[in-house]
């Protein structure tokens, strides 16, 4: 039975809990942008997980102690039956999508992404900003187009950083 | 950005892409990761080389100014401080 109030939501949470259970992820969607640096709300995680057996042992694991749950009523919490696996959980929205759109999943991600600390510990790994640019774009929604334009700026600033030059 | 679109578009690796354009693997890998930027006629090379065509038009460009100072701001900001601030303004 979902709980009859929204949760709060705790991305620092949901990330302890996978960091717990040694699942090895990356973090893509609408909190990525926003660790790249986008200016936009989010109000839910969404992680491409590495598809080793192993690996979805411990998600599983994971899933458990957040107490995810399907959105769409479905109990099966198998990844990979779906495209997206959309979950609620006692500390907000996850989603794991196992093969992003323009993507090929973790292994085609991992190259590019970035490895960062949130506090408390927990270090994440990030989708790049061109990553996370291909995924949006390929996606084609009309409601991503500002933050796809933020996308762009945000490289076009990390390159003039890393060129030495002011903001 | 393109590069990387117009290879995946023409199914084609790293590596073949090098072969048809004649440009080496590893630069290639660098002007997709966003490392180094390629010029205008070497992007359009590439592009072509993967069946391609870069359209070039003169659009309307509206900077913004509020919505760049604000990004501008948090990109000199950690990303411990990103989702602190996404948080606390979800909040209000």
């Amino acid at each position: 039975m979902p709980p009859a109030t929204e949760p709060e939501f705790d991305p620092m949470g949901i990330f302890k809990a996978l960091d717990r259970a040694r699942v090895t992820f990356i973090v893509i969607g609408g909190l990525a942008r926003v660790l790249q640096g986008t200016d936009e709300l989010t109000n839910g995680v969404d992680i491409v997980p590495a598809m080793r057996e192993e690996n979805l042992r411990r998600l599983d694991v994971a899933l458990g102690e957040l107490n995810a749950r399907r959105r769409d009523g479905k109990k099966t919490l198998a990844v990979g039956d779906v495209d997206v696996l959309d979950l609620e959980t006692d500390l907000g929205e996850l989603k794991i999508v196992p093969e992003p759109a323009g993507t090929r999943g973790y292994d085609d991600l991992r190259r590019a992404a970035s490895r960062e600390h949130l506090g408390s510990g927990v270090r994440v790994a990030i989708a790049s900003v061109g990553d996370l640019a291909r995924m949006t774009a390929t996606l084609g929604r009309e409601q991503d187009e500002p933050a796809l334009r933020m996308l762009h700026r945000v490289a076009e600033l990390d390159r003039s950083i890393g060129h030495g030059l002011e903001l | 950005m393109l590069i990387r679109e117009a290879r995946l578009r023409a199914g084609l690796s790293q590596g073949e892409l090098s072969e048809r354009s004649g440009k080496d693997r590893a630069q290639i890998a660098r002007w997709e990761r966003d490392v180094v930027q390629p010029s205008f006629e070497t992007l359009r090379e590439l592009v072509r080389a993967c069946g391609l065509d870069l359209a070039p038009a003169l659009v309307p460009y509206d900077v913004d100014e509020e919505g760049e100072t604000r990004l501008r701001e948090k990109l000199l900001r950690s990303p411990q401080d990103r989702l602190q601030a996404m948080l606390e303004e979800r909040r209000r």
